[in-house]
């Protein structure tokens, strides 16, 4: 698929850099710290949904041997102990009430984490047990019970051209985003309108590495280690929650066992930081594989379209109504409100749109960032809806989709940046890798299509970043962007090395420390490459730019005539080794050449959401299905996934950055989720929640990295680590309705569902 | 405190007679980790479904997390440590790296230590036998493909070797 020319050590398949630690067991991630007189942490959680803390007494507890300190809510005293993203709501323990199962009521740090359970055991906690919502019917239900009796103190932040946003515009309502463009009135111009209605599951990010942390204090320092993707405005939590000035904080992040959106901001920091102060010693806080179900997830939803078209296909207007299952806590669902009402259109032309995006509590987990962001929701329903409409009009669902595509370049909406992918290329790979156009089904088979589509680079987000050279040509970069398996160490050294023009091993990632890393906003919103990345490249050059302009200097010539390789100057055949060249002007204990780098989307109130979008991510996806008309099973013969990477640093990070998102789609298809009865989580344990095995595998499973050439990030390049989750679930479903024509609406596909819809097709004579 | 009664184990533990003493309530993975240092062992689920503890006990993958240190008397024991030798490493090592078979590599000891017990069974297993026995082990991050192609080249070179 490359079009580009090569480079030094970009494209290269040599091993990430990362591999020599992480294939011998040396890699050491947040769970590995251990601190002299560690103790260790653990959590007393609500057993009810729904209570009011009528008491809690820890004494006992606090008597236990080797139990060193107890957090209740009366150790909140000069604390903001209450915190979120836009909507500062949930407490580090509970204060008045408990808002769902796994709600942190107390805890403990002892000598070990042993010592630390049985001691949970002792604290006496009263509670006045309320009614419960567990659906979003429930919650916003007149009868409900509120969740809160007063509103919790929050923002809502600046929107421009169309957007607009409320905080608790409801009952049980957090949030609700708006956007509009064009005239409603254009609906009469359609000459049909379809209205269909889809609901998204819950899965749990279930990253292998739980939320950690280990806090400890030093007089008036705090430090803190933690699996987290976001540092800086974790450092920035932390100072607001415990009134601690900022440059007193400093996080380190090592390497972090995957998150998938579950580690921004605060999880398992705020109770460590807060026993760490009360007991005088570090203290770990490692959450168990059920707390981890308990702390996050991603979120369901009910998302309502009325789409109107002209008979020839051509797209004309949408109205949607997304309901987000948003949990007990705010956490981030006010920003995936944002993003699924401004994703809802897809990655096509229309005259007028009008979404609304509800943020519902209920008395469940917390949902929160997950790959995809609202995206993997409007994507199921937008691309599931869009097939739907193409069959009843008796049109191709491929040619309704390229008659509809944005144009490269083209701006998604009024204000907004263009496409920096061309769609058209995208489907056709897919369509050809799966034989769509191949004219024979065989019976009971079904090919589909969709794409994928959400925006990427975040929103506003600056990024700084520090690239030194030092005496002897080592090259280190100082990044807040944290290594989460996605690979940016491999990516990053490669683009310095790249411009320096020396292989990869001069370049070093120098591990995150906040107190000397500069700041960035979070690893987030696949803006590694497009937003962190461009920073990057300024520092290189920067640097770089030192570099040249010292050995003109020193070699009295224009800069033009000198060449630069793996740290050695050439002008035509003479050769000056650049550490000769610096130890003779600043001595022999030698020099560093330090750039900085800046990059922040401008500020415009013509975008939507107050800047445009840095890059748009596509997933091109093609589903191939057999379904069994007897049970209902749907087999998945064949899937593909396509991502445009613009420039593949490294083709195999990019290939598993697609192919390990597919494969959470094809789990969130058709098995996988948070079952919940009312608001019990009943498959909570680790042998009940099923995640995809390698078995779970269909026998062909392609992905596809185009490398476009188009994006904003270095060399072309742009993010796709979310891409290949959006488009699965709606090619699967369209290739059932292709091979028999049930329509699934609801996510997991089960087969159940299938015999279900397949009944009703057959009319209430024949079943 | 019940379970604590204390006694001394003796196993080989990549290849070096260890004699830790240890409470009958420790859990080797506890024991390997804490006492042992053998810090590439990672901790998942911790309810030996996830596999990332894998662990090699007499040459069987074993879950370090729901296996009692009292167990490993008079064992072998094999942790990702003990499996470069000499600094070179083993054939599926090799084969993770270079065919970039990880992400996140949290569970990419297991998996490694999972594949290395298929090898030693079965020095030539075919691509349905690699996926049913790499299906044993969960990676939320690779989508299993890229694993499976690195255990089909590690068996690869394996027979080269043989």
């Amino acid at each position: 698929m490359s079009v580009a020319t090569p480079l030094r050590v970009i494209g290269s398949a040599a091993p990430r850099t990362d591999a020599d630690a992480k294939i011998t067991g040396a890699a050491r991630y947040t769970v590995d710290i251990d601190l002299p007189r560690m103790l260790h942490a653990r959590t007393l959680r609500s057993p009810h949904p729904h209570a009011r803390l009528t008491s809690v007494n820890a004494s006992r507890a606090r008597q236990y041997p080797g139990v060193h300190a107890v957090v209740t809510r009366n150790h909140l005293e000069g604390l903001n102990p209450t915190y979120g993203y836009f909507i500062k709501d949930q407490p580090i323990v509970a204060i008045d009430k408990v808002r769902y199962i796994g709600d942190p009521v107390a805890a403990v740090a002892a000598e070990t984490e042993r010592a630390a359970v049985e001691a949970l055991a002792l604290i006496d906690v009263k509670y006045e047990v309320l009614p419960t919502v567990g659906t979003i019917a429930e919650a916003m239900d007149k009868q409900a019970p509120d969740l809160f009796e007063s509103e919790p103190m929050g923002i809502v932040p600046a929107y421009g051209q169309g957007a607009s946003a409320e905080k608790f515009p409801a009952k049980n309502n957090f949030y609700q985003f708006r956007y509009r463009t064009g005239d409603a009135a254009t609906f009469a111009e359609a000459d049909h309108v379809f209205e269909d209605e889809f609901h998204f599951s819950r899965l749990q990010h279930y990253h292998l590495e739980p939320f950690v942390a280990v806090a400890a204090w030093d007089h008036d320092s705090l430090e803190v280690w933690s699996s987290c993707q976001n540092p800086f405005p974790l450092r920035k939590e932390l100072a607001r929650v415990f009134n601690h000035p900022e440059q007193n904080i400093r996080v380190h992040v090592p390497l972090i066992g995957a998150g998938y959106g579950a580690k921004n901001n605060c999880k398992a920091e705020p109770i460590a930081v807060l026993l760490a102060r009360l007991s005088g010693r570090p203290v770990r806080h490692c959450m168990t594989h059920e707390e981890n179900f308990l702390t996050q997830s991603q979120h369901a939803a009910i998302l309502r379209l009325k789409t109107g078209v002209k008979a020839d296909g051509t797209f004309v207007a949408r109205q949607s109504h997304i309901l987000l299952d948003s949990g007990a806590y705010s956490d981030a669902s006010p920003l995936v409100a944002e993003k699924a009402g401004y994703r809802i259109p897809g990655p096509y032309r229309w005259r007028h749109i009008d979404t609304v995006c509800d943020c519902i509590m209920t008395n469940t987990t917390p949902a929160g960032p997950f790959r995809g962001f609202g995206g993997t929701q409007t994507s199921w329903a937008s691309e599931s809806q869009i097939d739907m409409i193409a069959r009843r009009l008796d049109i191709n669902p491929y040619d309704i989709r390229k008659q509809n595509f944005l144009a490269l370049g083209e701006p998604f909406v009024p204000g907004e940046s263009g496409m920096d992918s061309d769609l058209h290329v995208g489907l056709d790979i897919v369509a050809e890798e799966i034989g769509y156009h191949k004219s024979n089904r065989a019976e009971g088979r079904g090919i589909g299509l969709a794409v994928g589509f959400k925006d990427s680079g975040g929103v506003n987000k600056p990024a700084t970043v520090q690239v030194k050279a030092t005496t002897t040509g080592g090259l280190i970069i100082n990044c807040g962007t944290t290594e989460i398996g996605q690979g940016v160490t491999t990516a990053f050294t490669r683009i310095v090395a790249e411009i320096f023009n020396c292989p990869v091993e001069r370049v070093r990632y120098a591990p995150i420390d906040t107190d000397i890393t500069p700041f960035d906003q979070g690893t987030n919103a696949s803006s590694a490459l497009v937003v962190m990345g461009q920073a990057l490249e300024i520092a290189s050059r920067e640097c770089l730019d030192q570099v040249m302009v010292f050995a003109s200097e020193q070699l009295d010539c224009p800069v033009a005539d000198l060449v630069l390789d793996d740290w050695v100057i050439k002008r035509g055949d003479e050769i000056h080794p650049l550490q000769l060249l610096i130890m003779g002007y600043y001595g022999g204990t030698g020099f560093e050449f330090v750039g900085r780098g800046f990059f922040k989307p401008s500020t415009d109130h013509r975008a939507p959401l107050e800047s445009q979008c840095v890059s748009w991510e596509i997933g091109w996806g093609a589903a191939e299905v057999e379904v069994d008309p007897e049970t209902g099973r749907v087999d998945l013969l064949k899937l593909v996934v396509s991502g445009d990477a613009g420039r593949a640093i490294h083709p195999d990070v990019c290939r598993g950055q697609d192919e390990g998102a597919a494969v959470m789609a094809i789990g969130q298809s058709l098995f996988e989720g948070m079952r919940y009865r009312g608001a019990v989580l009943e498959n909570i344990r680790a042998v009940d929640y099923r995640v995809p095995l390698a078995r779970d595998l269909p026998i062909q499973f392609t992905s596809i990295t185009q490398e476009q050439g188009h994006g904003p990030g270095p060399f072309g390049s742009k993010g796709m680590g979310e891409a290949g989750i959006l488009p699965v679930a709606s090619a699967i479903a369209n290739a059932i309705e292709d091979a028999c024509g049930a329509r699934i609406t609801s996510l997991p596909i089960t087969p159940e569902k299938v015999l279900s819809a397949l009944d009703n097709l057959k009319g209430p004579d024949e079943t | 405190m019940s379970g604590d009664t204390v006694r001394t184990i003796r196993f080989a533990l990549n290849g070096r007679a260890v004699a830790p003493t240890v409470s009958t309530n420790l859990v080797a993975a506890d024991l390997l980790r804490d006492q042992e240092s053998m810090k590439g062992l990672k901790i998942g689920c911790d309810q030996a479904v996830c596999g990332a503890c894998t662990i090699l006990v007499d040459g069987s993958p074993t879950a370090a997390c729901a296996t009692f240190s009292f167990m490993l008397d008079g064992t072998d024991v094999r942790t990702i440590e003990g499996l470069s030798d000499q600094g070179a490493l083993h054939p599926v090592q090799q084969a993770f790296r270079n065919n970039s078979a990880f992400q996140c590599g949290y569970c990419t000891p297991g998996m490694i230590m999972l594949a290395v017990a298929l090898l030693e069974r079965h020095p030539n297993p075919s691509r349905a036998e690699i996926i049913e026995w790499m299906s044993a082990n969960i990676c939320r991050c690779t989508g299993y493909k890229m694993i499976i192609e690195a255990v089909e080249a590690a068996a690869q070179a394996v027979g080269e070797l043989s």
